[in-house]
């Protein structure tokens, strides 16, 4: 280790530089090999170190609309003029600049930029134009904005670039991952941290791919594994356990806003979007290529149709149905079926948009997108797919008030399987309504209660004379009197049976499909139309109509085709997923990377625009983005790929001196120890506990659609316990399920790139005193006390539950010592002795389910 | 991270130097970090200082207001019923008018409020009987009758009352003035709703959203528990105390080889703080520890722990323990002011808080913090100055106009802000949208609604969105 460290240090110089480009130019170097940016153009000393300053830094205040002091930034021009106090440069003297004066905060001068100085490199950069002249490249000199800010050079919209990796002189790189890591390694004067050692590996890998922990009797094959691929071997076993779709098919449902409920005012429950769930778990299992993923969850209806007579299965066919379930997600609003329509397709928009291009579409509903170069015009190209797009509709407020039926679920079985069944239960609906109708006038109790009226009328007649000529009336008053029970009674009667079949039609009308025919919440294609620009947002201010497409400063000037009759959706996914479009495999592989590392190697994983941050490994990025692609578009290859580094295999030690440099780890020098996410979390608090149903669930317990009355007033609201793993709970849209909510679960109204990890006092009382987990730690005392009669041995087993490794003597014997002491108070309270000898147990389970080491993954 | 700083003016006043080294450190890496990554780094660079995310910070300038009591009375009261007289609807009762709704316009006519309107306190506020001891205190409030929201549902307006989005659920007022502010009592959440049902909208109303979670409002349901989890599992104090030696000993150990992780200790630090939150909060809500002339003067009977009275007591007791931000939350999303049927039906929901409203500001001025504490007592529309339909003595919902209260928090008393027309149909003078009722809001506590942003999905995101002006006149 000492000998690679000297190594790396004497690579040092001139690699400063390259650090800083590699941060603050959002254009990145695109080159291979090290730029000497000493022996570099002048233009390139301009693009590469100052424009970038300007425009990421000075531009806000002086340039475009904004001249603070009267100063403006945007061009030569513009700094010899200067501002208030006079030109900005000097060519050829940057000492005496102004501008330098500023910036490196001559106290004779107001400091710029007022919030924070720059790096001393960059005071240098600047002298050091200016010095040469300040040169400023003819074709870019106009706007600072337009250029350094512009679609053409924008890194990420244009064709992903392999180098090669960088050779490693220390030899610590195991593959290309590793060697474009020590590039940066060596550039920023860091040094990586030795591997992790086996226990750690493992439990890191655990959580990782499959999101659970290892038993102590996987840890024990592990450790016992003596071939030198064990990990390998390990990372294969993980990959293939169901486990893994649940644990990456969660990271992908995050992306894709999911949720059980619609989102409308009343948060309808839709019973049949757990299909979509599946589908993605399924799809991450079966290493689905990330491209059909992409097209099945954009088009898997017009797949599942095109390939009908293709040899397709039964149940691909239903899976591709459901995966449209990606845009029936999209949010409702509002109480009426398709209210602020506008408004979901905006989120459909917008999620499309981030999940699979990293763009923020939805500025331009409004107006040209200030930072990317997405025009309004591109938002309603794109508006108009969906528009033309048949959604579903799972109920709101007028499903009971009004009485509109839940609409448009698809079919799960192919036409001509649904179709009888559909003909068959049209049939059974007329034939009920006709049967309701029917009884409406010709119940025999109608008839029975008509003869009832008459006799009563007789019987009050009779009554009425017998009063007016005795005073009393007599027999039939009596008769009267029960004849008029017997009345009501017959018209109760026939009240409820009409009732029942009402309630009947309405349950068949009301659920949208025949309960036979499984569907799913899923599009279908709708009336094909190009839509009118919506000026500033507002569907009631129609603008000029824009014809179907994608966004044209990505298209490469060549519109998509959409045929007549078709909404678009294909041919948007085709486009989404052809082989030189940048953006998709650079998003979903970054996403990946992100997953694996804590940290993407682009910190906004949902935003590869302008306004996005700067990959931190751009090469790598493209490497892997090109390898990702020529491996079929397989994401299990790429976990193989980046299991296998050294970079993921490193401990998650401290170095001094690293930290001094880079205290981010934006190159990597250590692993990141992270946090246990909301479901991990409680996943392995039931696994510990012993109480993880590993099985998949089916339906949510909702109560029955007949019964579905939900408004406003009185939205549907439902927590659902189980032992199921977490990404399995019931969620809604209005109401966040209240462990997600507190643990930093995902945003179930909007796509989710990044999971918050917060540290906040509610957590530390659930930890402390929920009751739910105290039930946790019940179980997984008993599962400990059952493991032996003595404490020692008890303790270890609990040690190795909890924390996948045995304790050190001193540990077990702080353990004893507080067992004993628990012991001796809880006499004072407790007189059963079965509670005196569990709680102690349950108190220490509690303890070890809710400390650091639980809950942190090294 | 000279974006990152604009972010968070209210951060970077500090001047420590422990915190300012450690983000000198941090500056290095660049303008493009996630927000998130960046809160985590202020997180922990403020814990280093024995700060945290909730330590109190100043505003952009001298706030007039310390803390904010925000009441909002669920279901739209109607405004010429109650702060907005109109006797000219009695001089046109029946007259037919045009009357938009949600979705068409027809005509209804007009109705007189069936309550009786005095002039109150030196300064001759109009206020219906409805709020006969609220009327007691005219001279302290003032009424904005110029309010005007985007889209008369009740869902969606009360959302914009609470985030200033109509839509989409953005941060609430409350998390943002946490956000922005911090608390004093570490001990007690910053943002605390006191709702014994769930508004329209559920707990979007008072959630962080794209805010770091520290600021979430904390809904406390009135009732034998408040808070959730604030019993320990452990048979006595004594236990308890053992297993957070236990805990220490357990986190100690781990932390030990992990010494540069400032992670932990903040965790640890977080058990600490709601070990603090099981000590206080119990306290905090023990309505018993009040004198019986206090509980009298509110009406909260010997036991009661869930009545509006109860709640108006606890927004004092939280004030008075340094909470930022109190809502209180009168009903929920059913059995509201929604009076479509019968304007009676504003009668008993009045009674309801009348009184403890009353007793709540008298309390607090009696006790010196209204002056420091902006009282805020709205809703989320108005109601049509039509009847709701023909035939009934009901109104509709009504988004052009509607009325509130604001009072201490350095606002003048005994005044109004904005006009209606003689019908209250429409605004006639200085109209107040929900964006600039928010960006006073903030001005009272000290904050500039145009510099208060946050960085999400690439946009600096405000509670006022791009509009919002401060009602400047209603301040002394």
């Amino acid at each position: 280790m000492h000998t690679a460290r000297r190594r790396i240090h004497e690579l040092l110089p001139a690699a400063a530089l390259l650090v800083l480009a590699a941060v603050l130019v959002p254009a990145v170097v695109r080159a291979a090999e090290p730029v000497d940016v000493a022996a570099a153009g002048a233009d390139e000393l301009f693009e590469l170190k100052i424009r970038p300053v300007l425009a990421g830094t000075c531009f806000k205040c002086h340039g475009g609309d904004k001249v603070s002091q009267g100063l403006r930034v945007d061009s030569r021009e513009a700094l010899l003029s200067g501002g208030d106090s006079g030109p900005a440069i000097i060519p050829g003297d940057g000492a005496a600049s102004l501008l330098v004066k500023a910036i490196q905060r001559d106290e004779a001068v107001s400091a710029m930029p007022p919030d924070g100085a720059l790096p001393a490199e960059v005071v240098a950069d600047f002298r050091a134009w200016i010095a040469a002249g300040a040169k400023w490249p003819a074709a870019t000199a106009d706007d600072v904005k337009a250029d350094a800010f512009s679609a053409a050079r924008h890194w990420a919209f244009g064709p992903v670039r392999v180098s090669d990796p960088p050779a490693d002189p220390s030899d610590w790189a195991q593959g290309p991952i590793d060697q474009f890591i020590a590039a940066r390694h060596r550039a920023t004067g860091v040094y990586p941290q030795p591997p992790a050692d086996r226990r750690t590996l493992v439990r890191r890998a655990f959580f990782d791919v499959i999101g659970l922990p290892p038993s102590p009797d996987e840890m024990e094959a592990c450790l016992a594994d003596s071939s030198p691929d064990w990990f390998a071997r390990l990372v294969e076993r993980l990959l293939a356990s169901p486990a893994y779709g649940e644990r990456w098919g969660r990271h992908w449902l995050d992306v894709a806003h999911y949720a059980d409920t619609a989102g409308d005012n009343a948060d309808y429950p839709i019973p049949e979007v757990r299909l979509y769930r599946d589908y993605v778990i399924d799809a991450f299992n079966d290493d689905l290529p990330f491209n059909e993923f992409v097209r099945e969850q954009l088009a898997g209806d017009i797949l599942a149709r095109d390939s009908l007579t293709s040899g397709q299965s039964r149940e691909r066919y239903a899976w591709r149905i459901a995966a449209t379930g990606f845009l029936a997600l999209s949010r409702r609003y509002a109480t009426a079926p398709f209210e602020l329509w506008h408004l979901t397709l905006e989120d459909t928009l917008d999620t499309v948009g981030s999940a699979f291009l990293g763009l923020t579409l939805r500025c331009a509903r409004c107006h040209d997108h200030k930072y990317d170069p997405t025009t309004t015009a591109d938002y309603y190209a794109l508006y108009g797919i969906f528009a033309s797009t048949q959604f579903p509709f799972a109920g709101s407020e007028e499903f009971a008030s009004k009485q509109f039926p839940r609409s448009g679920f698809v079919s799960l079985l192919p036409p001509d399987v649904a179709a009888p069944l559909m003909a068959r239960h049209a049939e059974q609906l007329a034939a009920l309504k006709t049967k309701t109708a029917d009884f409406e006038k010709h119940d025999p109790l109608l008839e029975h209660a008509r003869q009832l009226e008459a006799q009563l009328e007789f019987q009050r007649q009779q009554a009425e004379a017998a009063r007016a000529s005795t005073g009393e009336a007599g027999g039939f008053g009596k008769l009267s009197e029960q004849t008029e029970e017997l009345l009501k009674s017959v018209r109760k009667q026939h009240e409820k049976q009409l009732a029942t079949l009402q309630r009947d039609v309405r349950a068949l009308q009301m659920c949208g499909l025949p309960p036979d025919v499984p569907c799913a919440y899923a599009v279908q294609e709708g009336t094909p139309a190009d839509v009118p620009i919506q000026r500033k947002g507002d569907p009631g201010q129609p603008g000029e109509v824009v014809p179907r497409g994608v966004p044209r400063f990505l298209d490469g000037g060549v519109p998509i085709a959409i045929p007549a009759g078709a909404s678009g959706r294909l041919q948007l996914a085709d486009w989404l997923v052809r082989p030189d479009n940048p953006l998709v495999p650079r998003v979903i592989v970054n996403r990946v990377w992100q997953h694996h590392f804590g940290r993407g190697l682009i910190a906004t994983p949902s935003n590869f625009g302008l306004r996005g941050a700067a990959p931190t490994h751009p090469e790598l990025l493209d490497w892997l983005t090109a390898r990702f692609v020529a491996d079929g578009w397989s994401l299990k290859s790429l976990h193989r790929l980046i299991l296998s580094s050294q970079t993921y295999q490193m401990a998650s030690g401290y170095d001094a001196e690293c930290a001094a440099r880079d205290a981010e780890n934006a190159a990597y020098w250590r692993f990141e120890r992270r946090r246990l996410d909301a479901e991990a979390l409680r996943d392995a608090w039931l696994a510990t506990s012993g109480r993880l149903d590993r099985q998949r669930p089916g339906v949510h317990p909702f109560p029955p659609i007949r019964d579905w009355g939900w408004s406003q007033h009185s939205p549907f609201k439902a927590v659902y316990e189980s032992n199921h793993r977490t990404v399995y709970l019931m969620t809604q849209r209005l109401q966040r399920h209240p462990y997600l909510a507190l643990f930093d679960g995902p945003d179930t109204n909007h796509t989710t790139d990044v999971r918050t990890s917060s540290t906040v006092p509610l957590q530390a009382l659930f930890a402390l005193n929920n009751p739910w987990l105290a039930e946790q730690a019940a179980a997984f005392a008993e599962r400990v006390m059952a493991a032996g009669s003595d404490a020692p041995s008890r303790v270890r087993w609990a040690y190795e539950l909890a924390y996948g490794r045995e304790p050190a003597d001193v540990e077990v014997a702080e353990a004893q010592v507080f067992l004993e002491r628990y012991s001796a108070e809880i006499v004072k309270t407790a007189g059963d002795t079965a509670v005196r000898e569990r709680e102690p147990w349950q108190s220490l389970a509690r303890l070890l389910l809710t400390s650091n080491e639980f809950v942190y993954v090294d | 991270m000279s974006d990152d700083r604009d972010k968070a003016p209210v951060h970077a006043t500090s001047p420590c130097l422990p915190r300012r080294a450690f983000l000198s450190r941090c500056a290095a890496s660049g303008a493009g970090l996630a927000a998130a990554a960046l809160h985590q780094r202020l997180a922990l660079a403020a814990a280093l200082e024995g700060g945290g995310p909730l330590a109190p910070r100043p505003g952009h300038f001298t706030a007039s207001a310390e803390r904010l009591i925000f009441v909002f009375l669920t279901g739209g009261f109607s405004h010429v019923d109650t702060f907005d007289y109109k006797p000219q609807l009695a001089t046109d009762q029946d007259k037919l008018v045009s009357a938009p709704n949600l979705r068409e316009t027809g005509t209804q006519p007009l109705m007189a409020s069936p309550f009786k309107f005095t002039q109150r306190g030196q300064s001759g506020l109009w206020i219906s009987e409805l709020f006969p001891q609220l009327g007691g205190l005219a001279d302290d409030l003032c009424v904005v009758r110029s309010l005007h929201t985007d889209i008369v549902e009740h869902f969606q307006s009360t959302l914009a009352m609470h985030t200033g989005s109509a839509t989409v659920a953005l941060p609430s007022l409350g998390c943002w003035l946490s956000y922005a502010l911090g608390t004093h009592n570490p001990s007690l959440p910053s943002y605390v709703v006191l709702a014994e049902h769930l508004p329209y909208a559920g707990a979007q109303v008072w959630a962080n959203n794209f805010l770091p979670p520290d600021h979430q409002g904390v809904r406390v349901v009135p009732g034998d528990e408040p808070v959730p989890d604030l019993r320990s599992p452990a048979r006595s104090s004594t236990l308890a105390e053992l297993e957070a030696e236990m805990l220490r000993t357990l986190n100690e150990r781990h932390a030990a080889a992990r010494p540069e992780d400032a992670n932990l200790p903040a965790r640890d630090n977080s058990f600490a703080v709601a070990r603090g939150l099981m000590r206080e909060a119990p306290e905090a809500f023990d309505a018993a520890r009040e004198s019986a002339a206090t509980l009298a003067a509110y009406g909260v009977e010997p036991g009661d722990n869930r009545s509006f009275a109860w709640q108006c007591l606890m927004a004092r007791r939280l004030a008075e323990r340094g909470v930022r931000v109190v809502e209180l939350i009168d009903t929920g999303s059913h059995d509201n002011w929604d009076a479509h049927g019968d304007m009676q039906a504003h009668r008993p929901k009045a009674q309801r808080v009348d009184g403890p409203l009353a007793a709540m500001l008298a309390d607090l001025k009696s006790r010196g913090l209204l002056d420091s504490t902006l009282v805020v007592i709205c809703t989320e529309f108005g109601r049509t100055p039509w009847t709701d339909a023909k035939g009934t003595k009901g109104r509709n919902h009504f988004a052009k106009a509607f009325s509130s209260l604001l009072t201490g928090g350095g606002v003048r008393g005994g005044i109004t802000y904005g006009e209606t027309n003689e019908h209250g149909t429409e605004i006639a003078a200085d109209p107040c949208h929900v964006h600039d009722f928010h960006a006073t809001i903030l001005h009272a506590l000290g904050l500039d609604h145009e510099r208060l942003t946050y960085r999400f999905a690439g946009r600096d995101f405000r509670l006022t969105d791009v509009d919002g002006h401060v009602l400047h006149n209603i301040f002394s």
